[in-house]
């Protein structure tokens, strides 16, 4: 397989990984970053991004042993190359530290386990009532803390006990001839097929013919983990699998997986050093959440606008990688268009999930002691439901408040009257 | 007058001077050190920090080249806590003649430089950032040495063999009982108190300045060509190899990785006087087009500060004074019994950074001849106090050590990573109030804000240990930032402008350093008359 | 088209002038999205409104500074802004304040009077609307203060204390022995703890015992993020005297505050802003930009609009660039500039304390402030030419001034025709 910059190692490799080393030099220490770091004002662990990030950068050198452990404590949330004002690739410096101290010291069971949501959903769909089970059952969850370093008290999603590439591929959807390929991504797929097929109704409701291609993991989790070189093949086999759908200039590929999309459209390309494939760069270009499709489309008159009232109070969160998109929050603005809905924005600015991060027993307590402020915020919004684009995220704050949460699309889907109640 | 009696009195607290010193100390001979300022703040500190493999001499000047590879070999032993084992390259650039690549490999055999030829790709493999369109490429054994850690190592070894280091003791007056020099009056640059050293063989160890010592004890014509050279250090490292150009020596053709930044060096410009710091606009631009040609997107990376370091080069006879790089690098014994009839008195000049233990060897011995004594020279073999036990250093040890106390240890320099115990010890140790002596010691302020969070920090700090009057505390604090723009301006653009934006943003308007009540001004301890 | 958007106006930079701009727009009725680098000068500086500080000597009567600065040089942004927008503006900011969302967090002062404040060396600098949290520090009420640290790195009280003994003020300083999080914690460590009553009420009574009768308290800034004022009230009342903030090194957490109060007047009048998306170009259609691209994760967005408001700050957001060949550029729309020294002349002086020749440069504007050369641009903040903001004191009396005459030039003109393209 070409990954368009050799195997890792390769000249080319390292000089895109030393670009993005590079971006240290615009760091003028002002500690913004250490301002909105989740991780760094809830443990003293993680000595925050300022540190961890360009600081320490200036004393690796790539032949030297790694020294540190406390950047492994990083959850990856990105959220401080977002708000540095100087442009410094904070949070990707950060994974390639972790990546070297993973590839030097190897990488527990554990993380190979839960960074594969394939494996995990395929053993886990047909058995779903004993899988349930076990991840419901306290002495199997106690075991699985002691054997896997996984959390006892960690959120895990059940699973549906059906895959929506299955409902997909069993229907056919009117042939509009205004194609879209649909990136389900894995917490669809295993965990909330519905979420997939609320998804293709509201896209089918506004005139589109929906593929939904053949397609596998993005490699989100293992790239977090610092398991690059796993996440650089799972990454590319996703994109050529949603290339070969992208018939002509228009199409695009549209996901409601914020954290999924944001990978393909820019974070493989940038931590995992794939900047140059070309693949890879097609399908970051063309790749849109789906929050952000219906926003442009709403922008030039073309999204169906004919939504009845949801007299509800609604809390959303926008997670980490749904800023990381830098495309301000779209579900507000979609939001605003349905009558009667009045919405709670919520400024706190994480969950602590953090992908698979709050699920490993030594950091669950730190993602926790994260989201506390979110789950102060949400409870004292006065707002029974919360809306938020990462499905992680949506199963610990769900775990953290106790308070039902689902994606952005679901209150459309409704006030499209889709659900079939109006 | 206050009198010290000594030994051996050395004049000059750079790498020679401070070699010297030590070299004397092993020989048991009791030694003072002085230097007019601080110790290693004239050439030896201003330098970019190569410790020469020889691979740079071998065409030119295989004499020099084969002192070098002996000494890199003998000091990353006795000094490996200063040095770090990065590895050199001579790479064969699209600007450089590629004939030049064989005569270095025979230079390099017939000079005992170890030398390995590797293909670009390789190379290439090792430092990304190097310029793809290189033809050949050599790896020797050029490392970089902390030289201010050197310095103050030797000073550390001489004072536990019972020797006393005077930094700010300017030599004023060389004293003289007939044709025999007796010692020297120094005076305190700080306090304007003097003191006189009687010695039995005073070293003139002072670099660029010797001829001016020499003048002290009355002898002329000891004629120093200064050569001034610019370096510049850049806010990371680049390259973790020292980078040469695969040709005959000239300016802006190496890089040197050392400790968290790169340096790029160096010009040579005649001047006529040692304290000639001027930096040339034409200068810095040739620097960064230099730069260019070895890792391309030199110019848009970050410049931290530039400097300029005068070589003392001693002038032969011989020589012409058009290009100083021509004239001898090897350094210059003179025996002033000999050339102008005045015993007991020595001078060293010329030479290198990395021959510097040699040149003291050299001259201790002759010292040792002209006053009929025998004692061995042991430096050879004797580590330097704190490069006892451990091999070279590396660059991750301060994070190494950061990571060990996380979260009980406050840093005081983020950039440098210095940790506020170590500040205060050092504060303590020197005894001093002057926060660029603390730069200099732990490199503090050095980093990318360019004491843009320290300083003030560190100001602090300071003020807290021994009752330090306010006064004190806020001249130090302008005089650091004084003394740091002077490196920095010359070579402000892109990311350092914006970082020197913000350090005003923090000292004019958050701190308000300009308007601190004046120097003279006494403090209130009665109830306040102020507020009235 | 694909990757666009449109909207009445959009601000590029969310330092207090495109925020405030971008929430005046919003109140007046456009659809307006701010776009952001990355957050910027508000958590950097004090947090205070300072209008005019030195000119050179000190100022004591803002209103007069201001005319001093307009007087010494008639291309100084307040040339443009005159005294009754700064005024406008700060009572447009005093409301804000007290609609926004830390209750009874309130600013004082006015153009009358600067406030003599105590940094955190121990000087004092003139300030000319400040948080309440500070006004307490004002030497004209100072008598004996007690300068407490927290053995924070970034606050060193002896120093402060020793400093301000200089100036008149009979001060010592003491550390208050508070276990940090980690021994490295800044101001915004410090102030999360203070927004906890219990450690509060523990700090102030560890802090009682070391008191001296009558002394008045100056602390760093530090006290609290998410209630200031209920936690500076809370201090006064459980030590019984005079309570006040220092600011100290970023962050700064008045600054964050400042932040947080011009973001939610922005997003309460339904201003959009996007967060980490850097405006790298324009298209123009002869004098007017007809758009603006940012960078967003994957490809480019187009925001379309009839105005924009440039407040992308100046050589510190790195929003204006001299580069390693000396050239100078705007690198967000590539506007001219003014105030540039020629190719032949010093950019820098080798005396720090000096002016620095460039430190006035910035776009070249017209005297509504609108860029040359792009007539639906106006430009406010940092980006405009003709101060040197840190040296005068002046920098976020020119932003929030400049940034609410932006919006009122935009609403002005938008009468006659934005909302008319707002649905193009």
């Amino acid at each position: 397989m070409s990954w368009g910059v050799g195997e890792p190692g390769m000249a080319g490799d390292g000089v895109l990984q030393e670009l993005l080393r590079g971006s240290l030099d615009h760091c003028v220490k002002c500690t913004i970053c250490e301002t909105a770091c989740p991780v760094s004002n809830a443990t003293p662990l993680f000595p925050g991004p300022k540190y961890a990030g360009p600081q320490a950068e200036r004393y690796r050198v790539a032949d030297e042993p790694s020294v540190e452990w406390s950047v492994d404590y990083c959850s990856g949330c990105g959220v401080c190359s977002q708000v540095c004002p100087q442009g410094v690739k904070i949070a990707e410096i950060n994974a390639q530290a972790r990546n070297k101290i993973k590839r030097q010291k190897g990488v527990p069971l554990r993380d190979r386990i839960i960074t594969r949501p394939t494996w995990l959903g395929r053993a886990g769909t047909p058995t779903a009532p004993i899988a349930n089970f076990s991840l419901g059952f306290r002495p199997g969850r106690v075991l699985a803390e002691k054997l896997l370093g996984v959390h006892r008290d960690a959120p895990a999603p059940k699973f549906a006990g059906r895959r929506f590439s299955r409902w997909a591929r069993g229907r056919t959807g009117p042939r509009t001839g205004r194609r879209i390929v649909y990136f389900h991504g894995c917490g669809t797929e295993y965990y909330e097929p519905w979420e997939g097929e609320k998804v293709v109704a509201v896209l089918e409701h506004n005139g589109f013919e929906v593929e939904v291609p053949k397609q596998d993991c993005c490699g989100l989790p293992l790239q977090s983990s610092g398991l690059f070189d796993d996440a650089r093949k799972v990454v590319l086999r996703l994109a050529h699998a949603l290339a070969e759908h992208l018939h002509d200039e228009d199409t695009i590929i549209v996901g409601n997986a914020t954290s999924c999309t944001l990978m393909l459209k820019r974070e493989a390309r940038e931590i995992l050093g794939l900047e140059d494939d070309p693949t890879l760069k097609l399908v970051s270009e063309r790749t849109y959440d789906i929050c952000e499709l219906l926003l442009e489309l709403h922008d030039r008159g073309e999204l169906k606008t004919d939504f009845k009232p949801i007299d509800e109070t609604v809390a959303y969160h926008a997670p980490c990688q749904q800023q990381g998109h830098y495309m301000g929050k779209p579900a507000l603005d979609l939001f605003a268009l349905i009558p009667g809905l009045e919405v709670k924005e919520m400024t706190a600015r994480c969950c602590g999930i953090a992908g698979t991060y709050g699920l490993k027993a030594e950091k669950y307590d730190i993602a926790m002691e994260v989201g506390q402020p979110l789950f102060e915020q949400i409870r004292g919004s006065g707002a029974p439901t919360v809306a938020c684009d990462s499905e992680t995220c949506r199963w610990q704050i769900t775990h953290g408040t106790q308070r039902p949460s689902v994606h952005p699309i679901d209150y459309l889907h409704r006030a499209y009257g889709l659900d079939g109640s109006a | 007058m206050a009198t010290l009696s000594t030994d051996v009195l050395v004049i000059g607290g750079g790498a020679t001077g401070a070699g010297v010193a030590w070299d004397a100390a092993l020989r048991g001979f009791d030694v003072v050190l002085v230097d007019r300022s601080d110790l290693a703040e004239g050439t030896s500190g201003r330098f970019h920090g190569l410790l020469h493999s020889g691979g740079r001499y071998v065409v030119k000047d295989p004499k020099a080249a084969e002192e070098c590879i002996g000494e890199n070999r003998i000091l990353r032993t006795i000094l490996s806590d200063c040095i770090e084992d990065t590895g050199g390259m001579f790479v064969t650039t699209p600007w450089d003649d590629p004939a030049y690549a064989d005569k270095f490999a025979a230079g390099c055999r017939a000079t005992d430089v170890d030398c390995e030829e590797v293909s670009p790709a390789e190379a290439l493999r090792a430092e990304p950032r190097v310029n793809p369109q290189i033809s050949r490429a050599f790896r020797v054994p050029d490392a970089n040495i902390d030289v201010w850690k050197t310095v103050w190592s030797l000073a550390r070894g001489v004072q536990q063999h019972g020797g006393r280091v005077l930094p700010y003791r300017a030599a004023v007056g060389i004293h003289r009982a007939g044709d025999e020099v007796t010692g020297a009056r120094l005076r305190d640059a700080r306090t304007g108190e003097e003191l006189d050293v009687e010695a039995r063989m005073t070293i003139n160890a002072s670099g660029a300045w010797a001829g001016q010592v020499a003048e002290l004890a009355g002898i002329d014509g000891v004629r120093i060509l200064p050569g001034r050279g610019i370096m510049i250090a850049m806010n990371h490292r680049m390259v973790n190899t020292c980078i040469n150009r695969c040709q005959m020596p000239t300016d802006g053709d190496i890089i040197v990785p050392i400790r968290t930044v790169c340096v790029i060096g160096t010009t040579d410009q005649h001047t006529d006087d040692p304290d000639d710091h001027t930096v040339l606009q034409s200068e810095v631009d040739a620097m960064f087009d230099d730069g260019e040609k070895l890792v391309p997107g030199f110019r848009r990376a970050r410049a931290l500060r530039v400097w300029t370091g005068v070589r003392p080069l001693f002038e032969d006879a011989k020589a012409g004074d058009t290009d100083t790089r021509d004239v001898t690098r090897a350094h210059a014994i003179l025996e002033h019994s000999e050339r102008d009839g005045v015993e007991r008195f020595l001078t060293i000049t010329g030479g290198k950074l990395t021959t510097f233990r040699l040149m003291a060897e050299d001259i201790v011995d002759a010292a040792c001849q002209q006053l009929g004594e025998t004692r061995p020279c042991l430096t050879r073999t004797t580590p330097v106090p704190g490069s006892e036990d451990r091999g070279t250093y590396t660059l991750g040890e301060r994070l190494e050590r950061k990571e060990s106390s996380l979260v009980e240890e406050q840093l005081v320099c983020e950039c440098e990573l210095i940790p506020r115990s170590k500040l205060e010890t050092a504060m303590r140790r020197r005894g001093t109030t002057n926060l660029d002596d603390v730069r200099r010691l732990l490199r503090l302020g050095m980093g990318p804000c360019q004491g843009g969070f320290c300083i003030y920090r560190a100001t602090g700090i300071l003020h807290g240990l021994d009752g330090l009057s306010a006064q004190d505390a806020d001249q130090s604090l302008l005089d650091f930032l004084q003394e740091r723009w002077k490196g920095v301006w010359p070579v402000l653009y892109g990311d350092q402008l914006r970082q020197a934006r913000l350090d005003d943003w923090i000292f004019q308007g958050v701190l308000d350093v300009e308007h601190l009540p004046s120097i003279d001004t006494p403090a209130a301890t009665e109830p306040s008359t102020a507020a009235t | 088209m694909r990757g666009e958007l449109h909207f009445d106006a959009v601000v590029i930079g969310g330092g207090t002038a495109g925020l405030v701009a971008g929430a005046r727009l919003a109140e007046g009725g456009a659809r307006v999205c701010v776009v952001v680098k990355g957050v910027g000068s508000t958590h950097l500086a004090p947090g205070t409104i300072d209008v005019a500080a030195y000119t050179p000597g000190r100022v004591d009567e803002p209103r007069r500074g201001l005319e001093q600065l307009v007087a010494a040089r008639p291309e100084h942004p307040y040339a443009a802004l005159g005294v009754d927008t700064v005024s406008d503006a700060l009572q447009w900011f005093g409301e804000r304040v007290a609609g926004g969302p830390f209750p009874g967090y309130r600013y004082v002062g006015d153009l009358e009077r600067n406030h003599m404040l105590p940094t955190a060396v121990g000087g004092l600098r003139p300030s000319t609307v400040v948080p309440e949290t500070m006004a307490g520090g004002d030497a004209a009420g100072l008598t004996r203060v007690c300068i407490v640290g927290a053995r924070l790195r970034d606050f060193h009280p002896s120093l402060c204390a020793a400093n301000l003994s200089r100036a008149g003020v009979v001060a010592r300083g003491i550390d208050v022995d508070v276990q940090l999080q980690r021994a490295d914690d800044n101001s915004l460590g410090l102030a999360r703890r203070f927004d906890d009553p219990a450690w509060r009420a523990a700090f102030a009574a560890q802090l009682a015992l070391q008191l001296r009768d009558e002394e008045q308290v100056g602390l760093p800034a530090v006290l609290g993020v998410a209630d200031p004022h209920a936690v500076w009230s809370d201090l006064e009342r459980r030590l019984g005297r005079r309570v006040f903030e220092i600011p100290t090194l970023p962050p700064s957490v008045p600054g964050m505050r400042l932040f947080e109060i011009l973001r939610s007047a922005l997003r309460g009048a339904g201003g959009r802003i996007v967060l980490g998306s850097a405006v790298v170009g324009a298209e123009r259609e002869g004098g007017r930009i007809t758009a603006v691209r940012a960078e967003a994760s994957g490809r480019e967005v187009r925001y379309v609009a009839p105005w924009f408001v440039l407040a992308s700050g100046g050589f510190a957001s790195g929003a204006l660039e001299l580069d390693s060949e000396w050239h100078t550029v705007d690198r967000v729309l590539g506007l001219p500039l003014r105030g540039v020294p020629g190719p032949d002349k010093p950019r820098f002086v080798a005396d720090y304390f000096e002016e620095q020749p460039l430190a006035r440069a910035g776009i070249a504007v017209d005297d509504e402030l609108r860029a040359e050369g792009a007539d639906n641009v106006v430009v406010a903040g940092a980006a405009l030419p003709g101060a040197a903001s840190w040296r005068e004191g002046s920098g976020e009396g020119i932003a929030l001034a400049s940034g609410y005459h932006a919006a009122r030039v935009v609403l002005a003109a938008a009468g006659t025709g934005a909302e008319a393209t707002a649905t193009a």
